[in-house]
């Protein structure tokens, strides 16, 4: 007994002392110092006198340079501006995972940059004051980002959290530039479609008639992907479906009587489901869509294996050779004549591409460092690089990469090359994505002929909800029953696709989501809106 | 040293005072060996303990594990409230059991090496069943991908050649808990035999020649000798196991998780890491660690206690 007790003392103390020495307060930064203040240039470069070192957590996108602390952009940028930044590399894989850890722990670093974080993160971290809200720092500081918001006041909404402030830099896409909005795209093979005699598929029937085909009649696979939802995100459209947007997973506007919509129980996304699965059944998708290796897809993809994809161009994501074959699809009509792209987002394509942190000493020097990449100057540095060292200025004043990375000696594709110079193959980085400057996969000539032909049919502008923000409150609900409701249907949506489940079951769902919560859920929704709207 | 002094002679006294004095004098040695581990334990599994208290608490980063504001039982409510707990719940439970019945394979497994006399084939086998446990679970699973591929995997083009039709193992969730469970056997069946091998090898060979000579028969050797030998390292196994009930590593169940397997694999592992460490709900996920870690608990100290009352062999 003594024994027992003595270790119980010993214990307790030890957790008294643990805790009071690790409960270190965190420097709170708000707005610049007067030690930053006194070495910031307010204009021109370089923007501090003295040389300054602060540390970045970069997500690292697997197409994009693997070590930024060496690459040609950031080292003449460093140079240009007296900011040595410390890149903190944190592959694809593991974003969430370790950013996550990074803001848990309380070690954070000075800002992160392309790092993936979400609106409800921006909100939850900007409330705690781990981010350093940027309102007045923008208009101070960020001349550049203070004219895009405002010509774009959506995109201002967007990146506005419910409680007044930004907290963020995000990836913008220039609304003009459709081919970068559009993301994944649809692929038909113009071989095999040839081989086939066969028009080009107008209607979701006609699709259909295709994919039979070229099982029937070439025995080969008719649609490929990595996963089944860029297939049915591509034709939400056609089925009368997401009718404001895709900023918001599962919501829209009911046409009919205009109010708020959870389009997962609705009949058309019914007759979507159905459709795919009959595609699905009757061996129209490649069978193993539902565990398949992206690599695996790409290469198949690469060695034209598949008679239709919705993704990227085959030609710049796979292979040069095979991937000709692909030429882009138009939006399909449904059954009862929907024809329009709906997956469309608000131009905010990554909101918290770039935050500060509390722990960052130099927040105005920060925010002038990155504003420059929303410039025209910035722009051209981060997306062409350096002149005559990476591209040239034609007579007519565009823009060209240079030979030696268009057509690699080593036989790799235009990322991979210019991944050697610039950071940005990959995406999610904090700049505004512009036609003719941006040259990544959207701008290939087989993305902008496959852009072209969507264009018309494309959801306009100012019918898309921008991407909603919540409180701390309403998002702790949406966390628990919210999270349930939206897992419930991605696994039943599979589910009716494979087969796994038979739509006769489609009651039993639409009841189980009501079940759910579904009322709760879409009044939260609903006030979400309305505060975004106004 | 220890007939010197020792506790229990020196408690019962009254005088633990000057006693225990004395008996650290006497045997200050062993406590000093004893050090580094009682420190490693301290530093490593107990001192973060104090980080539970988040379960109770809506944890806010910058406020540190002491400043943020408690909640009570919050975090439970919604986990218990939750959609999916049944679901974990059950899954855990039924993959974690799953394991158990398959706990005297190895021990089998052991016995039936043990009676091979022709030592090389003997070492040869073990290694052979030792290997996989060196792989790693990327790799491994990996392998089941490659191996249970509906259109490219071996195992469909064995079942088509037979005349069968390719079947998706992997999306089916009747199958995940046995490639789930056969695959580990698989990995670690050579690995457990090594403890009960040791156990064999001390049983009296003047025994055994014994019932040789009085006619028994091998399956009575082993049924009456052999397996009555190392009954106490059975049981002491048996507890340690159950210790660890429900702590399936997430790892491989993640990697073999998609959505229409789901009903069967998502176990409260993989709901920890996706809501804990992806979404960032640490709170949460806290109160629903320290659920499974109660019910893990529960579970030992009452696998002690029975094997107490049948066996007389026990952990404490």
């Amino acid at each position: 007994m003594k024994y027992t007790k003595l270790l119980l003392v010993l214990v307790a103390s030890l957790f008294l002392f643990t805790a009071c020495s690790k409960d270190k307060e965190q420097p709170k930064a708000d707005g610049p110092s007067d030690e930053e203040l006194e070495i910031l240039n307010e204009k021109d470069m370089p923007i501090v006198n003295e040389e300054v070192d602060l540390e970045f957590f970069a997500g690292q996108a697997p197409a994009t340079n693997p070590d930024w602390n060496d690459v040609l952009i950031f080292n003449t940028y460093e140079d240009m501006t007296n900011m040595n930044i410390k890149w903190k590399m944190v592959p694809h894989d593991s974003i969430a995972e370790q950013r996550n850890l990074a803001l848990g722990s309380g070690s954070l670093p000075d800002a992160f940059h392309s790092a993936q974080i979400g609106v409800s993160d921006l909100a939850k971290y900007g409330e705690q004051g781990v981010f350093v809200p940027l309102n007045d720092l923008i208009d101070k500081y960020a001349p550049n980002f203070k004219k895009i918001l405002d010509e774009n006041p959506v995109i201002k909404k967007a990146i506005t959290m419910p409680d007044g402030n930004i907290y963020s830099f995000p990836l913008i896409s220039d609304p003009e530039f459709a081919s970068h909005r559009i993301q994944a795209r649809p692929f038909i093979n113009k071989k095999w479609l040839d081989e086939l005699g066969m028009d080009m598929p107008k209607t979701t029937d006609e699709f259909y008639q295709y994919l039979t085909a070229v099982k029937e009649e070439l025995g080969e696979v008719p649609f490929g992907g990595p996963y089944i939802d860029t297939l049915t995100e591509y034709l939400l459209g056609s089925f009368g479906l997401a009718t404001k947007g895709g900023s918001n997973l599962y919501l829209d506007e009911d046409p009919e009587t205009g109010d708020i919509r959870f389009y997962p129980t609705s009949d058309g996304y019914k007759e979507l489901i159905e459709y795919v699965h009959k595609l699905y059944s009757e061996g129209l998708i490649e069978k193993n869509i539902f565990s398949i290796d992206h690599h695996q897809f790409i290469t198949n993809l690469g060695d034209g294996k598949y008679g239709s994809v919705v993704w990227f161009a085959p030609e710049e994501v796979a292979s040069k050779e095979n991937g000709k074959d692909f030429v882009g699809m138009p939006t399909l009509e449904g059954p009862h004549g929907d024809k329009t792209l709906n997956k469309i987002g608000d131009p905010v394509m990554s909101p918290g591409a770039f935050v500060i942190t509390s722990n960052n000493e130099y927040p105005a020097a920060t925010v002038r460092w990155i504003d420059y990449f929303y410039g025209e100057e910035g722009m051209k540095l981060f997306f062409m690089g350096v002149e005559d060292e990476t591209y040239t200025v034609a007579d007519d004043g565009t823009l060209q990469f240079m030979d030696h990375i268009t057509n690699s000696k080593d036989g790799l594709t235009f990322e991979e090359e210019a991944a050697k110079y610039l950071t940005f193959p990959g995406g999610g980085f904090p700049s505004m994505v512009k036609e003719g400057l941006f040259q990544g996969v959207a701008s290939a000539p087989q993305s902008l002929e496959a852009a072209d032909l969507l264009k018309p049919d494309m959801i306009p502008d100012d019918e898309i909800w921008p991407s909603l923000t919540y409180t701390k409150e309403e998002n702790d609900k949406l966390q628990g029953f919210g999270k349930d409701i939206e897992k419930y249907v991605a696994e039943m949506t599979d589910k009716f696709i494979s087969g796994a489940e038979p739509l006769s079951k489609w009651d039993t769902y639409v009841k189980e989501i009501e079940n759910m919560g579904l009322d709760k859920y879409l009044e939260i929704k609903e006030t979400a809106l309305e505060r975004q709207l106004k | 040293m220890a007939s010197k002094n020792s506790a229990s002679q020196a408690l019962p006294n009254g005088k633990p005072k000057t006693s225990l004095k004395k008996h650290f004098a006497a045997n200050w040695q062993v406590y000093a060996l004893l050090m580094p581990a009682l420190i490693y334990f301290f530093i490593f599994n107990y001192i973060p303990m104090y980080g539970i208290q988040i379960a109770f608490k809506d944890f806010i980063a910058n406020l540190g594990f002491w400043g943020s504001p408690w909640v009570g039982f919050e975090h439970f409510e919604r986990f218990f409230n939750s959609y999916y707990f049944v679901r974990l719940l059950k899954n855990t439970l039924l993959l974690s059991l799953y394991m158990l019945i398959l706990f005297p394979l190895p021990i089998i497994f052991a016995l039936s090496l043990h009676e091979l006399s022709y030592g090389k084939f003997k070492k040869w086998a073990q290694t052979l069943t030792y290997a996989p446990h060196f792989i790693s679970v990327v790799v491994v699973v990996g392998m089941i991908v490659a191996f249970l591929d509906p259109i490219t995997g071996l195992i469909n083009h064995v079942i088509e050649f037979f005349g069968g039709t390719s079947k998706n193992f992997l999306t089916d969730p009747d199958w995940f808990r046995h490639i789930f469970v056969w695959s580990g056997q698989w990995q670690s069946l050579g690995w457990g035999t090594i403890i009960y091998l040791a156990a064999l090898a001390g049983v009296n060979p003047e025994l055994i020649e014994a019932a040789k000579v009085d006619g028994a028969t091998r399956m009575q050797r082993i049924l009456h000798i052999n397996i009555p030998a190392i009954m106490p390292t059975i049981v002491i196994l048996f507890i340690l196991n159950m210790g660890s009930f429900m702590q399936i590593g997430f790892e491989k169940v993640l990697l073999l998780q998609n959505n229409l397997n789901s009903e069967t694999s998502d176990v409260i592992a993989t709901f920890v890491y996706q809501t804990g460490i992806l979404e960032g709900q640490y709170s949460f996920s806290t109160a629903v660690g320290l659920f499974e870690s109660v019910i893990n608990i529960i579970v030992l100290v009452s696998a002690n206690y029975l094997a107490r009352r049948v066996s007389n062999n026990s952990l404490w």
